[in-house]
C-alpha cells in the first residue's frame, strides 16, 4: 500500500467509531497534560529558584553569624540567640577546613547618610573583602561603575538606599528619593553608644556606585558596602572623635567580625563544610540549607503530579490497547478479506500501528494545547496555593513569579512521547491482527 | 485443444487432514487435476465433499497436509506469506459466497481495494474501477455502499473486484450461492463473459449442478476424492447457452448433457414454484 492510501484508511477507520475514538483520545489528553504540567511545573520552581538565588547570593557560600537564632532538633527556631566569638583565629582556622576555598571577615555597623540637601538616611554599613564580591551576588549597578578588586575605597550603595532618605523636621517620614548625580551625600557612623562631646566629622563619599533595586528586598538593598580595609580606615578615623575611654572599646570592636562568609569550591562539598564548622562549636547558615527544604517540597510536588502523569499515561496506554483489540474483533472480517486480496501483512500491521498512533498524536497535541491554557491559569491565579506549598518562604511570592514554565521543546516532546505510548499500546493489536486467519475470519460475521 | 494449452494450475496429490479433537477428518484425499489457460473449471460436488476445502487450498488460504499446488509454475505452499500476498495481487481474484465486501466502503472504493494494495495511483485505479463497474451494469450504483444494494448488485460488485486488476486466474466459491435463479444467470454470465474476453481461467466451487453448464471442465467430488472429471466441448456450450440466451432469456434448465438435463430440470422446477410461493 501507498503511505498516502495507508493514511487515509486510517483515519477513515477512527472516525468511523467517533465516540469510541473520542473517549480513548481524552485519556490521552489527560495524561499528557498531567505530564506537561508537572513538567511545566518542575521548570518553572528551578527557573524561580535560580533567579532567587542569584539575587540572594552564592549557592557556594557558608555564613557564620556573630548573633545566631538557635534551633532545635527540628530546625525550628526557639527564640533563644547565641553571640558567637568571630575572630582572627577563627578566621586562620576556618581558612584550614578542607574544600574551603576563601574566608571573608565582614563587619557591619549602622551608618547615618546625611545629604547637602539635609535629607538623612539609617543604613547598615558592611564591610567586606572586595576580592569576593563576585560570591555575593549583588546586582547590577544603576549609576556608577562596580569597583575592581583595585579600588579598596570605592563604596557601593544599595538599591533602595537612594529611595529611602526623609527630612527630620518631616514628622511623617515621607521618603524623599535622592539623585547621586546633583546632591552630595556624607557619611558617618552611628555613635548612640558613645557619648561625644563634639560634633562628629562627616565623611564625604567621593567614590562611589549605586545598585539596581531588587526585587527579592535582600539584605544589601538598604546597606553600603566598603572593603574591609577601608572600614577600618574610616572605623579608625571616626573613634578618634570618641572620648579617650570610648575610643577603646570602639577601637576593640574591630577584633571581632559581625559575620564570617567561608566559600566553599563546589556546591557539593557545602554539607560537609558546614559539617566541620559545626563540629568547631559555630553555627553557619548556607543558601543551599535553606534551599534544601523547599527543593524538597518542590520535588515532592512533581514526583506527585509526575505519579499522576504516568499513572494516566498508563491507564490511556491501556485503553487504546483495549480499543485496538476492540477495532479488531469487530473488523475481523474485512482483515481477512484484505489478506485474500493481496495485502501485505505488513501492510495490515503498519495499519493498526498507525491508527493507534494517531489516537496518541492527536491526545498528544490537544493535550499540549490545554496545557498551555492551564500553564496560563496557574501562574495568572496560582500564587496563593504555590505559597501556601513553600510555606515558610515568602521567596515564592511576587508579582511576576513563574510557577509553570513551557518552553518550546516540552511540547514537542511530549506530542513525541503520547504518539510512541499510542504505538507501543497499539503493536500487540496489530501484531494480533496480523496473525488472524484469512479463513476464519471471513467465516466471521460483520 | 486446452490439453495442449498452458498449465496454469496443477494439484499434485494434495491431501488435507483436520483435526477434530481426537478424530481426523480426511477432507481432501489424494486429489491431483490439471486446470489449463482460458478453462472454466467447475468442482461440483454436495456441501461436506471437500470442494471448497479444495479451492481454499488452490488459493493458499488454508494449508496443505501432503502434496503440491503449483501455479504459474510457483509452489505457492512454498511461498513466504508476504510472497503470496504479492503473488495474489498479481495473479489472483476471488469472487465469494457472502460478497464480503467492506461495508464502510462504497462498491467504487470496494473495486479500488486490490489496486491499493497493488500500489496504482489513485487516479488510474478510480479508473479502472469506474470502468470495471460499468461493465458488470453498475454505473449508477458506484457511490453506494454494500447494505444500500441488493445481493445480485453486491455480488457484480464482488466480481468487479475480482477482475479489476486483470488477475489471469479468479477463484470463485459458490458465487451464487445466496442468489436467486434469475439473478445467478446474470451473474454467471457475467463471470463467463469477462473471463473468455480477457482470456482468464475460472475456478469455481458449486453444488448446483446446473451451474456446471457454464465450464469447460466439471470435476465431480465426492468425499474428498475426484469421482469423474468431465470435459465438455466448449464450443457447443457456447452454441447452447447463445441460444438458449436468445430465446428464453427467463429462467429455463439448459441442457448440456443428456445424463443430467433431466435432473437440472426437475432442480430448476422446484425452484420456481418456491419462488412463486
Amino acid at each position: 500500500m501507498r503511505i498516502s492510501d495507508l493514511v487515509k484508511m486510517g483515519l477513515k477507520n477512527l472516525s468511523r467509531r467517533k465516540a469510541r475514538t473520542a473517549l480513548t483520545v481524552i485519556g490521552v489528553i489527560i495524561g499528557t497534560i498531567s505530564i506537561v504540567v508537572m513538567i511545566s511545573i518542575g521548570l518553572g520552581m528551578n527557573q524561580s529558584f535560580n533567579k532567587f538565588v542569584m539575587e540572594l547570593g552564592s549557592l557556594t557560600m557558608v555564613t557564620i553569624e556573630q548573633n545566631t537564632w538557635v534551633q532545635d532538633d527540628d530546625d525550628e527556631y526557639s527564640g533563644k540567640v547565641v553571640v558567637q566569638k568571630l575572630d582572627d583565629n577563627l578566621v586562620e582556622t576556618l581558612k584550614q577546613v578542607k574544600h574551603v576555598k576563601a574566608v571573608s571577615p565582614i563587619w557591619q555597623a549602622q551608618a547615618e547618610l546625611q545629604t547637602s540637601g539635609k535629607a538623612e538616611n539609617n543604613v547598615q554599613i558592611i564591610a567586606v573583602d572586595f576580592d569576593y564580591l563576585d560570591d555575593l551576588g549583588l546586582a547590577d549597578v544603576s549609576y556608577g561603575t562596580m569597583p575592581t578588586a583595585d579600588e579598596k575605597n570605592k563604596i557601593i550603595i544599595g538599591g533602595r538606599v537612594m529611595e529611602q532618605f526623609y527630612k527630620p523636621s518631616n514628622w511623617n517620614y515621607t521618603p524623599i528619593e535622592v539623585d547621586p548625580a546633583k546632591e552630595k551625600i556624607f557619611m558617618t557612623f552611628q555613635n548612640w553608644e558613645y557619648s561625644t562631646e563634639k560634633e562628629m566629622k562627616k565623611q564625604l563619599l567621593k567614590d562611589f556606585c549605586v545598585l539596581e533595586a531588587t526585587a527579592s528586598y535582600t539584605n544589601y538593598d538598604w546597606s553600603i558596602i566598603v572593603d574591609v580595609s577601608y572600614y577600618k580606615e574610616l572605623y579608625t578615623k571616626w573613634s578618634k572623635n570618641l572620648k579617650l575611654t570610648d575610643q577603646k572599646s570602639a577601637m576593640k570592636k574591630l577584633k571581632e567580625y559581625s559575620s564570617i562568609q567561608v566559600i566553599v569550591d563546589n556546591v557539593k562539598n557545602v554539607k560537609d563544610v558546614q559539617k566541620k564548622i559545626d563540629e568547631l562549636g559555630v553555627k553557619s547558615t548556607s543558601l543551599s540549607s535553606t534551599l534544601e527544604p523547599m527543593k524538597e517540597t518542590s520535588n515532592m510536588l512533581q514526583m506527585v503530579l509526575g505519579g499522576v502523569g504516568a499513572v494516566a499515561m498508563i491507564v490511556s496506554a491501556i485503553s487504546i490497547a483495549n480499543t485496538m483489540i476492540m477495532s479488531i474483533y469487530e473488523r475481523t472480517k474485512e482483515i481477512g478479506v484484505m489478506k485474500v486480496l493481496g495485502c501485505v501483512i505488513t501492510d495490515i500491521k503498519k495499519l493498526f500501528l498507525f491508527e493507534a498512533g494517531s489516537i496518541g498524536a492527536i491526545g498528544g497535541i490537544i493535550g499540549v494545547l490545554i496545557s498551555y491554557f492551564l500553564s496560563y491559569l496557574i501562574n495568572r491565579f496560582g500564587g496563593p496555593v504555590f505559597a501556601g506549598l513553600m510555606s515558610g518562604s515568602g521567596m515564592l511570592g511576587g508579582e511576576d513569579a513563574t510557577y509553570s514554565l513551557i518552553p518550546f521543546w516540552l511540547p514537542v516532546l511530549a506530542v513525541a512521547f503520547a504518539f510512541f505510548v499510542g504505538v507501543f499500546s497499539g503493536y500487540y493489536p496489530a501484531r494480533r491482527a496480523t496473525k488472524i486467519s484469512a479463513i476464519e475470519a471471513m467465516k466471521s460475521e460483520g | 485443444m486446452e490439453q495442449n494449452g498452458e498449465k496454469v494450475i496443477e494439484v499434485k496429490n494434495v491431501k488435507k487432514v483436520y483435526r477434530m479433537g481426537r478424530e481426523r477428518i480426511l477432507a481432501v484425499d489424494d486429489v491431483s487435476f490439471e486446470i489449463y489457460k482460458g478453462e472454466f473449471c467447475c468442482l461440483l460436488g454436495t456441501s461436506g465433499s471437500g470442494k471448497s476445502t479444495l479451492l481454499n487450498l488452490m488459493a493458499g488460504i488454508e494449508k496443505l497436509s501432503t502434496g503440491q499446488i503449483i501455479i504459474k509454475g510457483k509452489n505457492i505452499h512454498k511461498m513466504s506469506e508476504k510472497g503470496l500476498a504479492k503473488f495474489r495481487q498479481r495473479y489472483l481474484g476471488f469472487v465469494f459466497q457472502s460478497y464480503n465486501l467492506i461495508n464502510s466502503m462504497t462498491a467504487l472504493e470496494n473495486v479500488e481495494l486490490p489496486l491499493v494494495f497493488k500500489k496504482v495511483r489513485p487516479r488510474s485505479r478510480e479508473k479502472m474501477a469506474r470502468e470495471m463497474l460499468t461493465s458488470v451494469g453498475l454505473g449508477k450504483r458506484m457511490r453506494h455502499r454494500p447494505k444500500e444494494m441488493s445481493g445480485g448488485q453486491q455480488q457484480r460488485v464482488g466480481i468487479a473486484r475480482a477482475f479489476v486488476a486483470k488477475p489471469e486466474i479468479v477463484f470463485a466459491d459458490e458465487p451464487t450461492g445466496n442468489l436467486d435463479t434469475r439473478t445467478t444467470k446474470e451473474v454467471m454470465n457475467i463471470i463467463k463473459d469477462i473471463a473468455k474476453k480477457n482470456n482468464q481461467t475460472i475456478v469455481m466451487v458449486t453444488h448446483d449442478r446446473s451451474l456446471a453448464q457454464y465450464a469447460d471442465k466439471i470435476i465431480h467430488i465426492l468425499d474428498g476424492k475426484i469421482q469423474e472429471v468431465e470435459v465438455v466441448d466448449r464450443e457447443e456450450i457456447c452454441e447452447v447457452n447463445a441460444a438458449e440466451a436468445a430465446q428464453q432469456p427467463e429462467v429455463k434448465a439448459v441442457t448440456v448433457e443428456e445424463a443430467i438435463s433431466k435432473l437440472n430440470q426437475e432442480q430448476e422446477n422446484i425452484k420456481e414454484q418456491v419462488e412463486i410461493l
